[in-house]
Formats: structure tokens, C-alpha cells, sequence
């Protein structure tokens, strides 16, 4: 994995729903994890069956790649980042 | 019916004929109901590990679901390398593992271990089943999701409770998931228009998305010269005289000089993997590059694309197809150049006829693509002996080609053969290993034995773990570092302990008779090719190098057992 020295590395908002099942946290901070982000902090609220997820994290890694990467898990329902044109829903 | 009885009524629906599996303690109600079910083919192997890596070559030569079985504890740890095989190479798995009965989750109960946990990073998804009218739901969804869009293995992990509790729900009906739209062409369409010296560059994806057809349709509408990765091998089918082969660290000089001087990449179904590119910012420097692919977080992964079409590659090179049929490209030049470097850095080399001359790899190899039915299944290990099957077998369809590509296993053939002759009784199955993954899932050949399964054995057999040599050769100062294997067991007397008959060869003329002889024999057969130690898989681009910095074989004039380089 590449190294960084994550206070130095930009900083992102992402909001994400996921569905509430076992292990749902985990799936979602590995993959943060593996594909090179921090999470500088974390709220998670229950909404019905579903999680609410805000998430700030540092990365030196282009957000893109990993909002592609959390909207291909199955239990994600959508990833959103904090700046208005990049929210978009999942697509399969 | 109880939660087993469902596991069995979900395979029936879904035409599950053949599982691979190992039972222990919490697997028990599972191994229970197969008592009573006719329609399901249970097979047992040695290992949980060759379990997993049988139903990925089942998966692989049919194109169908494999599925495995395990119990808890080290039944599930075991599966592991297996299913990260899967999971790196795509390939639709069903993993199905007992849990420890749910009260006893979380208190460090006889053979538990958190599954989900430790295998969070090597699935597509997995599911811990918390209820057990969940189950049929948790089935269905598992199945189809495994088998969709790019594929991969999902893992349900269910308590033996559960297994046992009577379930009240049925399988919901799931609406069939859409169809991804066919992407506009358009843009795509006209760089490739525009572009003089066009290559196309494919992978895996083909045959991950049932897309052979329509490849082969779009490569002979287009005319364009291809390169294909390690699991792209066969796309373009045999006779295909633009098809340069397989590019990156022991691609053919051909291939990587042909993406090295492309104007316009062409990637379909390809994630351009690290052994494929080598070092990216010298990678096709000087082309533009569209990406078609199914998985739309492959797409800028690595490198930027011009042009992106996520989607059915069916659909997307149908709509190519079409097009190029009414307004052929016009790059007669630029292939014609690409078929010359073919016929001078391909891989093509002329066999040394020196009777009693040592085998080599490749000349072996050459061989044994010579002689084999032109639909014989390979399935190989990993090292030197994986790359010159690679090189030189001549594939014509992907499906031949069974390889351990994105994780790289060693004991990857023994298992994934014994899968590949399950998903065709009729095929002839070949593994090519070499002696050090051999001894990886060796404990196979009792299941070959077993099953009675045809199939063929080949040990190419330097006495080293070869790949590993050759690095410390060239890379590490010829430091050799625990790569000795001079104490192997004898093959042959190991084969034959099977009830496998066993042939041993060493000599050039040797070949064709030890080909034809274990081809000829109607059940399983062994031949053991004894290979120089020092021999090396040429050409090679060292690690982390770009691939224009490909080192050829240094010519040896003193050694007339030496292959003349290409
Ligand atoms: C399970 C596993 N362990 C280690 C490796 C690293 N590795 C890659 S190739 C290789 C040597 C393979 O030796 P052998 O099977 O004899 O094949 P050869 O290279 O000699 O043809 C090793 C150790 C691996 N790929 N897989």
C-alpha cells in the first residue's frame, strides 16, 4: 500500500447508507483501510434497516477511486461526497 | 425442512449438480440431508484448501457456479487461500461454511473463528446467516450475486443451529437484475478512427462475461492487432495472425513493443494489472486509451481512460462490430508492422532436434501444444513452468486455459484440474506443475484415485522452486536463498502409491512417445519430465522495471542444447 503521511493528505466528507447486517462497519473501513484512506472520524446512526454513515478521511489517493470502490460493495446503497457535483447513487 | 434441507433445495433450483466439500463438527446437518439427496454430486477432496481450488476450476472450464463446503474452525481458515484465488481471478464461487451454533458465537466455543471477519477482503460478499428463515433468501441472493455482474466469490457462514431449525419461509422470488445499458460508442468509436496504430488489449473479462463470440466477431471486424494478459491467452483463438501473445514481464518482445508504439489502446476486460503494464508511467506513453470493462471501479483505477464504456461487453463489442462492419478501419500498415515483429519477437522458436538433448520447458511445452486435442482443458501451477505454458501452448478459447493469475497460488492445478474434469467428464484435463507446487496439494491424487478421474499429470521437474532461482539469479546477485528441492520424492513411486501409473522422461526425443503415451491411457497417468535447474523463462522485465526494459535469454553458443533465442 502506498505510505503517506496522512496529516499532510487531503481531507474528505463522505456520506454513505448501507444496509444493516452483520459485519457492515468492517466491510466499509477495510475497504478504507486497503485502498489507502484514515478515517479521521466516524458517526454512524441506525436509520430503520439501514446504516447512516459520516466519514472524514484523509488520503493522499484520488476520492474517486475509493467512493468507486465502497459503491461495489453489495451492502452499499450510496456514497456521497461533500461537494455538490460528485453525489451520485449506485449503479449496479 | 430444515435450514440443510434448503442449502439442498437452492441447488436443485439452481441446477447445482457437483459440490466440492469436507465435513467436520458444525457442517454435520449439511452432510446429514446429502444422505438422502440423489441430485447432488458431493466430492469429497483431501484438503478444504483443494475443495476451494477444485470448484474455481470447475467454475472456470464451465463457466458455471462452483461451490464449496466446509466446517468451522480450520475447515473455514483452510478454504481461505482458496477462495482469495477466486476472488482475485473473478470466478463465481458459492462457499458455504458451518458456524458454531449462534449462542455459543463469541465465546471462543470448540472450533469457532470469526469467518466473516477474517474473510471480509477476499469475497464479493458474505453473509452470517442470524436467522434461519433468513436462509432462503440469503441462498438466493448468494447465487445471483456471486454469478453477476463481475463475478466473485460469496461466503455464507451458518450456524449449526440454524442448519437444524425448521425454516418457515420460501425462496423469494427476485426480480432478474437489469441489464446494464449498452454505453454510446460514439466517442469511442471515433478516437479509434482516428488512431493509426490501434492495439487491442484484453483480459480476463471475455470469458468472465461470456463474451468469446462477440470478441473474435469485433477482432476480425476491426482487424486489429491484439495483446492479451496472462488470462486473456486464447481470446483471439489459435490462427489469429494479429494476436501478438501475452505482454508484461514474460509477455513476448512483440506484444510489449506493439503497446509500446500504439497511438490507441484499446483495454477490454483487462483491470491492467502491475505483471502486465510493469512500471505504468512508461506503460503505452504514448496512446490514448479507452477502457471497456464490467466493473466500473476497474475503470481510471490505474490509468486514466479517454474513453470509459462501463457495462455488457457483449453488448459493447456487438455495437463495435456493427460499426466497423459498415466503415472497416483503414491501418493495413500498422499491422502489417505488428505482424512482422510477431513473426521476429513472438514466441515462436524453432525446437533444438539434438536426440538426446535435455528437455527444456519451452520445447516441452511446444510439444504438448502440438499433440493435445485442440479442446484439451490446461490447468497449471505457478512458477516458470506456468509462464512457458503461457508462451507457448497455443490456446483457441480462454476456457482452455486454467491459471492462477491475480493471486499467483502454487497447488493451484492439481485441485483446479480435478474441478475442470468434473465440469466436463468427457475432456481431456492436463495439469503442468512444477515440483514444487506439485507437493502444494499433492494429498490430490488420492481423489483422483478416488473419483477415478482421467486425468493427466505432468511434473516438470528442475528440482527447485524455479521462478524464485531465476529472481535471485538475475535480481539478487545469484544469491540462492531456499530454493532447493534435490530431496523431492520420487514422482513416480509417488504416483503409483496412488495406483497412478507414472512414466519418467528426460531426453528431447523422449517427448512425443511420453506425450502420447499418458494421452492414449484411458484413466489417470503421470508423467514426470525431468528439466535443467538453471534453465530461465526468458524474455523477462525485472520487477517494478517499465517493459521496455525487457531482458532477453544472453546467447549461449557453447551449450548446443540451448534454444536459439527469439
Ligand atoms: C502458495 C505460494 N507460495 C509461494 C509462492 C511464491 N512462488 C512463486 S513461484 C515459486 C516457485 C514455484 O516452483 P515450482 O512449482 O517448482 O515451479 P518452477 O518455477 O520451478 O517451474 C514460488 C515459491 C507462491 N506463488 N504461492
Amino acid at each position: 500500500m502506498n505510505t503517506h503521511n496522512p496529516s499532510s493528505a487531503p481531507s474528505y466528507q463522505i456520506h454513505c447508507r448501507m444496509t444493516q447486517e452483520a459485519a457492515a462497519l468492517e466491510r466499509l473501513c477495510q475497504v478504507v483501510r486497503v485502498r489507502g484512506f484514515r478515517i479521521h472520524q466516524m458517526a454512524v446512526h441506525t436509520a430503520g434497516d439501514h446504516l447512516e454513515i459520516a466519514l472524514t478521511l484523509e488520503g493522499a489517493r484520488p476520492i474517486a477511486m475509493l467512493q468507486a470502490q465502497l459503491e461495489k460493495l453489495h451492502s452499499v446503497a450510496e456514497v456521497c461526497l461533500a461537494m455538490p457535483s460528485l453525489a451520485r447513487p449506485r449503479t449496479a | 425442512m430444515n435450514g440443510a434441507q434448503h442449502i439442498l433445495e437452492a441447488f436443485h433450483r439452481h441446477q447445482i449438480t457437483t459440490v466440492f466439500g469436507y465435513p467436520g463438527g458444525c457442517i454435520m446437518p449439511l452432510y446429514d440431508a446429502l444422505v438422502d439427496d440423489v441430485g447432488v454430486e458431493h466430492v469429497l477432496c483431501r484438503h478444504e484448501q483443494a475443495c476451494a481450488l477444485a470448484a474455481d476450476g470447475y467454475a472456470r472450464a464451465s463457466g458455471r457456479l462452483g461451490v464449496c463446503i466446509a466446517t468451522s474452525g480450520p475447515g473455514a481458515t483452510n478454504l481461505i487461500t482458496g477462495v482469495a484465488n477466486a476472488h482475485r481471478d473473478s470466478v463465481p464461487l458459492l462457499v458455504i461454511t458451518g458456524q458454531v451454533p449462534a449462542p455459543l458465537i463469541g465465546t471462543d466455543a470448540f472450533q469457532e473463528t470469526d469467518v466473516l471477519g477474517m474473510t471480509l477482503g477476499i469475497v464479493k460478499h458474505s453473509y452470517l446467516v442470524e436467522d434461519a428463515n433468513a436462509l432462503p433468501g440469503i441462498l438466493e441472493d448468494a447465487i445471483n450475486l456471486a454469478q453477476s455482474g463481475r463475478p466473485g466469490p460469496v461466503w455464507i457462514d451458518i450456524p449449526k443451529d440454524l442448519l437444524l431449525a425448521e425454516v418457515q419461509t420460501r425462496a423469494p422470488a427476485r426480480p432478474p437484475r437489469p441489464e446494464p445499458a449498452c454505453p454510446d460508442i460514439r466517442e469511442a468509436l471515433a478516437l479509434l478512427r482516428d488512431a493509426r496504430r490501434p492495439l487491442l488489449y484484453s483480459g480476463g473479462g471475455v470469458s468472465l462475461a461470456h463474451a468469446e463470440a462477440s470478441f473474435r466477431a469485433f477482432a476480425e471486424a476491426s482487424g486489429l492487432p491484439g495483446v492479451t494478459t496472462l488470462k486473456g491467452i486464447g481470446n483471439a483463438g489459435k490462427h489469429n495472425p494479429d494476436d501478438l501473445g501475452m505482454l508484461g514481464m514474460h509477455g513476448s518482445r512483440a506484444a510489449n513493443r506493439a503497446v509500446d508504439e500504439c497511438d490507441l489502446l484499446l483495454v477490454i476486460g483487462a483491470r491492467l494489472d502491475d505483471r502486465a503494464t510493469g512500471r505504468l508511467d512508461g506503460f503505452a506513453a504514448n496512446a490514448r486509451l479507452i477502457h471497456i470493462d464490467a466493473d466500473a471501479a476497474e475503470i481510471g483505477k490505474l490509468r486514466p481512460a479517454d474513453v470509459a464504456l462501463r457495462g455488457d461487453l457483449n453488448a459493447i463489442l456487438g455495437a463495435f462490430t456493427e460499426a466497423l462492419r459498415q466503415t472497416p478501419l483503414a491501418i493495413e500498415p500498422w499491422r502489417k508492422q505488428c505482424r512482422e515483429w510477431r513473426t521476429t519477437g513472438g514466441f515462436a522458436t524453432a525446437d533444438n532436434e539434438e536426440p538426446h538433448a535435455p528437455i527444456t520447458g519451452p520445447a516441452f511445452v511446444r510439444q504438448l501444444s502440438r499433440i493435445a486435442p485442440d479442446d484439451t482443458l490446461i490447468a497449471c501451477d505457478v512458477g516458470q513452468h506456468q509462464m512457458w505454458v503461457a508462451q507457448h501452448y497455443r490456446f483457441d478459447h480462454p476456457r482452455h486455459h486454467l491459471t492462477s493469475g491475480g493471486l499467483g497460488t502454487m497447488g493451484f492445478g492439481l485441485p483446479a484440474a480435478i474441478g475442470a474434469q468434473f465440469a466436463d467428464r468427457q475432456a481431456t484435463v492436463i495439469n503442468v506443475s512444477g515440483d514444487g507446487s506439485f507437493m502444494m496439494n499433492a494429498q490430490e491424487l488420492a481423489t483422483i484415485r478416488r473419483y477415478q478421474l482421467p486425468v493427466k499429470l505432468i511434473i516438470l521437474d528442475n528440482q527447485c522452486l524455479g521462478m524464485v532461482r531465476q529472481q535471485q539469479e538475475l535480481f539478487y546477485n545469484n544469491r540462492e536463498s531456499q530454493i532447493d528441492l534435490d530431496d523431492n520424492p520420487d514422482f513416480v513411486a509417488m504416483a503409483r502409491a496412488f495406483d497412478i501409473p507414472a512414466l519418467h522422461i528426460e531426453r528431447t526425443d523422449q517427448i512425443r512417445r511420453g506425450i502420447e503415451t499418458i494421452l492414449a491411457y484411458r484413466g489417470p497417468m503421470l508423467l514426470h519430465v525431468a528439466i535443467a535447474r538453471e534453465d530461465n523463462v526468458w524474455p523477462i522485465v525485472k520487477p517494478g522495471a517499465s517493459n521496455r526494459e525487457m531482458i532477453d535469454q544472453p546467447r549461449r553458443t557453447t551449450n548446443a542444447s540451448k534454444e536459439q533465442v527469439a
